[in-house]
């Protein structure tokens, strides 16, 4: 069997529609280890891939043998695999991290693992597809999961936070739909490829107008201010593992569609500067709010929103290094938020309200995830060795090429705030009065792996960041390296199968 | 293996595995700490050669490390200060809780200080920074005590500090394209005529750690806060990390400037010189004026700590010869002293409890070595000759008057370092002098392990009075590799460019002639025989003391002072930080109150920028 | 000729008109009305503008069905285009889910807050 990037969004699908009847015929325990099977095979076909396309190449994949710009295709170029292969790994580890999540019953758990499979699917669909239409599609089903995921709890105010995000959600699916619809009137086509080709073929005005659209209607996933007031109630009211998955995945599958669309959809250098901004007051409203958030996870929502606001930015500076770096902050934010919900939630296991304040002394009771919550928030402030310092070392110099002092100087005090919250919560964690009542729920071994397979990425790419910026090279040259993309979509001749 | 990284090494693996060993006990935890700074330390002053350097790179990034002469100096107090530390922490922490966290951090942050040593170019100079600063973090809270107030306000001024290093080092990256600290200096990036901003946002970013004002606020508290045994390398060895930025940076600005009369108009390095010198002389008068204030001797102290550093400060930012000699002298002394007097502080805390001193006293007769630490240390830190602190002021006063263009410079150095003497007395006296007090009365001296430390700084002490050029030695030779030229010294003689010098060998000698007759005579007077009352045994003019009123004046020791400078203590800086930091704090409260709660509102906020986007989409997007 | 023309704008114009009018009333229900039906129906009128206006993109008067038989060979370039037909029908279904989605959500948010009322479902906020 060829292995091909149809096999990402196939499997889990078929999966997906299974497992309900595997469970029931063959054994009940099927629906909870098949979506950790389909993650696995998904690394699985992200190391291929990866190693198949080396430096530079672009595989297209065309679906049902209909070629570009008629069908519809896959493209997996360096940095749209990159994207996958991060979010099957992320979904991967929280699959076992969630595995046996005490806090999801026996019952809801088939629910929970088909949805999350799901919501993973849908968000590596986005950083795949070559059409926009389908990458509508799949934003869909990442957005619907989402709801579903958000309001999972019974006891808390998911279903308030989820009808929050459906509302915007909504919005955003609109946007884009009308900005599909203007887009295809002008251009007869869905093909992102053929799109980039021809967009200069658009009107100015109605250009921008697809512009427009595109941004807000994306910009509500990439939690652009003023855009994000879904994302804070989303993050803390969703279970621990899928507020890592809001932070590692679907967000990223919302900042690349908008990176695409900029970058190369209508390759429009005016909208850096509306990434720079958007990015930096984002990033300013979002951290100064989580400076007094007394619950952990909705601190970790806020602190998430400003880490996106950052990424934003990051593009926005536009030159190759910041791209890097870009890429750099959004592989860190996925890991390193990933590790501090993970470890978040099982600090906070037995307070309904998430508050800081029962964290207090934690650190004895709970030695090894609150160490794992420390390497966690040292990595986010950026503080060396951790991973996190090197992606704000690359967008900080990448600014400083462009005598960007004023912006620079934005960031690191927006960082200092960022730095005070974090270190209130360690400190609480390790130097607070221990509260006797609080009962602590020690991790499963699953959790544990999961969480510190984390942590050793952290510390290994922090100490040697040599192993990932390779990768993180080639994915920014494949962003930026317009016709490259659109050659390699239209002019292949071979449908393989 | 390389001799850079084996250091580096054994100091990790220390620190690893006295976190490891930290559950088992505590002493063996102590023990492997001060064996990997000591082995760390034996390496570094008999493997490592000067000027040697290593290159290795790290992605894109070229990095370099090396030792030379100038780090050289910085080695000697971190290493010195450390070795001797760690081993007094064995039996200072002996018995206490998370002993192994300490261990972990203390030799984490060696480690990094010696990183930063090697460091030649500012990536990795950088991360040991940041690492320096988390493990110290990490420490100051170690005692549980005020947490969020201590540790948010060190880890916000340290955050200021590093990121303002940070916008530097991207900026010199941004204008020359290097990480390396030897070409960014080649490139001029610490010139004024390029631009002014790099070097001064370095100066921010090392002045904080040198406890400059007004970037001063976090250190009192941090100093007296953490363990002593780590406040002994806080104060002593941690601070010098930004003696030692600014000193890289400051003497590059002038002698560049000296040389080339490369100066902008509108800002030369004359405004930045005078500027810091103040600075540094106002830090001075302030942290001494509230060392008097202070009934904890650890927060005496921390302030008497951060007094120091302004002379330093004023040192380096005259930018002469001397003054930089003097600044570096008194660095390295004051890394002695003051550790010595932190470690006195540890030992009485350790054994008596506590160290205020209207409730310790009399603990001469305890802890008899101690006292005789306790008493060469302030003799050094009052700068009374003939020991080491004596040379490093005279150094500075001379540079002072004759180079300083600015008496009131000299004035209110002169008005800090005699009001200096008050605090100094109030040290000794509190401590060890004065009646006994019933609570301290089984008191013991401090354990081995604490004495041997504070008596070999004390002896070091004497020999750098005495013979103060083996100090002048590594020091000239560090100011010649960043820039001056021909630094000359001579073993026991100072003022060379004044004309008349001072043999420090002759004073030393008179002094202690006359010491050991003013002591031969004290103690034949003392045979007669002293009559010993209790603190409270006092009868005032007609008033009859309340049981429990201890009115011997050791309260409110400095009372006739305190109402003549009251005034000034209305006004702290402290007080300025804390306004700016909660009008910051209700801001930001008012700015997140955007999050209504309200998904009706979101769903207004996007269409409201749904159609601003498109009313000036012409404006933002067209290419 | 003439007439038919202006027959022609006259739809056209009147079913672009009908959508853009479905949409500012969803956007009008959802963004002003307080009860969580009414922004639910709301959304589901903006979808079903959206989806109209798509449709009626993709019809051209007088153009057959774009099916391929034996004897409509020539036809083919007198046949709408078929895609925004297909889109719309996708459309459709997500648009579906996600009402669905909706509905439930507010039978669980009447239940637990006894309102249904969006201005007093608020206690997640800043």
């Amino acid at each position: 069997m060829v292995i091909s990037p149809v096999h990402y969004i196939a499997v889990p699908l078929l999966a997906a529609f299974l497992i309900p009847l595997l469970s029931k015929f063959i054994h009940k325990e099927l629906a909870r280890i098949v979506p950790g099977i389909v993650f696995l095979y998904s690394i699985f076909i992200s190391i291929t891939l990866m190693l198949q396309i080396g430096d530079k190449g672009i595989i297209s994949e065309v679906i049902a043998g209909w070629q570009a710009p008629w069908g519809i295709n896959l493209v997996f170029s360096p940095f749209s695999g990159f994207l996958a292969s991060l979010m099957s790994i992320i979904g991967f580890l929280i699959w076992l991290y969630s595995y046996n999540f005490k806090k999801i019953d026996k019952e809801q758990s088939q629910k929970y693992h088909i949805l999350q499979m799901m919501m993973v699917t849908g968000a590596i669909g986005i950083v795949l597809t070559g059409d926009i239409f389908n990458l509508f599609v799949f934003m869909e089903i990442t957005a619907i999961t989402a709801y579903s995921l958000t309001s999972f709890y019974r006891e808390r105010d998911g279903a308030e936070a989820g009808f929050k995000y459906l509302l915007i959600g909504s919005f955003a699916s609109v946007l884009i739909l009308l900005a599909i619809m203007i887009l295809y009137t002008q251009l007869g086509t869905l093909n992102m490829a053929e799109i980039a080709q021809k967009s200069h073929l658009i009107p100015t005005s109605l250009k921008t107008t697809i512009i427009v659209l595109f941004l807000v209607g994306f910009g509500i996933e990439a939690e652009m201010f003023p855009l994000n007031g879904w994302a804070p109630d989303a993050y803390s009211q969703s279970p621990g593992p899928i507020g890592a998955a809001f932070a590692g995945i679907v967000v990223k599958a919302g900042v690349y569609a908008l990176v695409r669309v900029i970058f190369t959809l209508f390759d429009i250098h005016g909208a850096y500067d509306f990434l720079i901004y958007g990015g930096l007051i984002t990033m300013i409203i979002a951290e100064t709010s989580a400076l007094a958030q007394t619950n952990l996870k909705r601190m970790l929502a806020y602190s998430s929103i400003g880490q996106m606001g950052f990424v934003l930015m990051a593009f926005g500076i536009g030159t190759h290094q910041a791209i890097v770096g870009a890429l750099f902050l959004m592989f860190n934010h996925a890991i390193i938020k990933s590790l501090l919900f993970m470890s978040g939630s099982y600090l906070t296991y037995n307070s309904l309200t998430k508050q800081i304040s029962a964290l207090s002394g934690l650190g004895k009771k709970l030695p090894l995830v609150s160490i794992l919550f420390g390497i966690g928030a040292f990595a986010i402030v950026g503080l060396p060795p951790f991973s996190g310092f090197w992606s704000k070392l690359y967008v900080l110099s990448a600014a400083a090429d462009k005598n960007m002092l004023l912006l620079i100087m934005t960031i690191l005090a927006v960082s200092i705030v960022e730095i005070i919250y974090y270190f209130r919560v360690v400190s609480t964690l390790y130097y607070g009065k221990q509260n006797p009542e609080i009962e602590i729920q020690k991790p499963s071994i699953n959790a544990m792996v999961s969480m510190i397979a984390l942590g050793i990425t952290i510390l290994v790419v922090g100490v040697y960041p040599d192993v990932i910026t390779n990768l993180l090279e080639n994915a920014a040259t494949a962003l930026t390296d317009k016709a490259t993309y659109i050659q390699s979509v239209l002019t292949q001749n071979l449908p393989i199968n | 293996m390389n001799s850079f990284f084996l250091i580096l090494l054994i100091l990790l693996a220390g620190a690893a595995i006295s976190f490891a060993l930290g559950k088992i006990s505590s002493i063996i935890s102590g023990t492997v700490a001060f064996l990997s700074i000591a082995s760390a330390s034996v390496l570094f002053f008999t493997q490592l050669k000067n000027n040697t350097y290593i290159e290795f790179p790290l992605g894109e990034i070229q990095l370099q490390w090396g030792i030379d002469s100038f780090g050289y100096i910085f080695a000697l107090i971190v290493l010195g200060l450390g070795s001797l530390a760690s081993l007094y922490s064995i039996s200072y922490m002996q018995n206490k809780e998370r002993t192994g966290i300490f261990y972990f951090n203390f030799v984490l942050v060696i480690t990094s200080m010696v990183g930063i040593i090697f460091s030649q170019d500012f990536i990795s100079f950088f991360i040991f920074w940041e690492i320096m600063t988390w493990s110290s973090y990490l420490l100051i809270i170690f005692n549980k005590k005020d947490v969020k107030e201590i540790g948010v306000k060190y880890m916000i001024f340290s955050a200021i500090g590093a990121y303002s290093m940070l916008t530097a080092i991207v900026m010199i990256k941004g204008n020359y394209n290097t990480f390396l600290i030897s070409d960014a200096i080649q490139a001029g990036a610490f010139n004024f005529t390029n631009n002014e901003y790099i070097p001064i946002l370095l100066l921010i970013g090392f002045a904080v750690k040198a406890a400059t004002m007004p970037l001063h606020v976090w250190a009192p508290k941090a100093y007296s806060n953490s363990p002593m045994s780590f406040t002994v390398i806080f104060s002593g060895a941690m601070s010098k990390m930004g003696v030692l930025g600014m000193a890289l940076v400051l003497v590059r600005i002038f002698t560049f400037n000296a040389n080339n009369e490369a100066i902008l108009p509108n800002f030369s390095p004359i405004i930045l010189q005078q500027t810091l010198a103040w600075l540094g002389a106002i830090t001075a008068v302030i942290a001494t004026l509230y060392a008097l204030m202070q009934d904890d001797a650890k927060k005496l102290l921390a302030y008497s700590s951060i007094a120091q550093l302004g002379y330093i400060t004023v040192g380096l930012a005259i930018g002469t010869k001397l003054s930089v000699m003097a600044a570096l002298f008194l660095a390295i002394v004051h890394g002695i002293f003051k550790g010595a007097l932190f470690m006195v502080a540890g030992a009485v805390e350790r054994q008596a409890g506590t160290t205020d001193m209207t409730k310790v006293s009399g603990l001469i007769r305890k802890m008899p070595f101690t006292f005789f630490t306790a008493l060469i240390a302030i003799i050094a830190l009052a700068g009374i000759p003939p020991l080491g602190g004596f040379v490093g002021k005279w150094m500075l006063y001379e540079s002072l008057i004759t180079e300083s263009n600015s008496y009131f410079l000299v004035i209110l150095v002169f008005f800090s370092s005699t009001s200096a003497f008050l605090y100094c007395y109030r040290f000794l006296f509190g401590l060890f002098l004065g009646q006994e007090e019933e609570a301290t009365k089984d008191v013991k001296e401090a354990p081995i392990t604490m004495i041997i430390p504070m008596l070999i700084l004390s002896v070091l002490l004497m020999v750098t009075g005495a013979y103060p050029g083996i100090l002048f030695d590594p020091i000239a030779k560090g100011m010649e590799t960043i820039g001056f030229n021909n630094v000359t010294w001579d073993m026991s003689v100072l003022g060379n460019i004044w004309g008349n010098s001072v043999n420090m060998i002759y004073v030393w000698l008179t002094i202690v002639i006359v010491f050991i007759a003013a002591f031969i005579f004290l103690t034949l007077k003392g045979l007669k025989g002293t009559r010993y009352v209790s603190t409270k045994d006092i009868s005032t003019s007609g008033e009859i003391p309340l049981e429990h009123e201890n009115l011997t004046f050791q309260i409110n020791f400095f009372q006739p002072f305190r109402r003549a400078a009251a005034p000034m203590y209305k006004r702290s800086m402290d007080k300025i930080w804390n306004e700016i930091g909660s009008g910051l704090e209700s801001l930001f409260n008012f700015t997140r109150k955007i999050y209504t709660g309200n998904g009706q509102t979101y769903a207004i906020f996007v269409i409201a920028f749904l159609v601003l986007m498109l009313l000036l989409k012409d404006t933002l997007f067209l290419n | 000729m003439y007439n038919l023309e202006l027959q022609n704008n006259l739809i056209t114009t009147s079913v672009y008109g009908s959508a853009i009018a479905l949409i500012l009333i969803g956007l009008y229900a959802v963004l002003v009305k307080k009860n969580l039906i009414k922004i639910v129906i709301g959304l589901s009128i903006i979808d079903a503008g959206i989806h109209l206006l798509f449709v009626a993109i993709g019809y051209i008067k007088g153009f057959t069905a774009p099916i391929f038989s034996p004897g409509s060979e020539n036809l083919a370039n007198k046949m709408v285009d078929p895609v925004p037909q297909a889109l719309v029908l996708t459309a459709i279904v997500i648009g579906f889910a996600t009402t669905a989605v909706a509905l439930s959500l507010v039978i669980r948010l009447y239940k637990h807050h006894n309102t249904a009322r969006i201005d007093q479902i608020k206690s997640l906020k800043w």
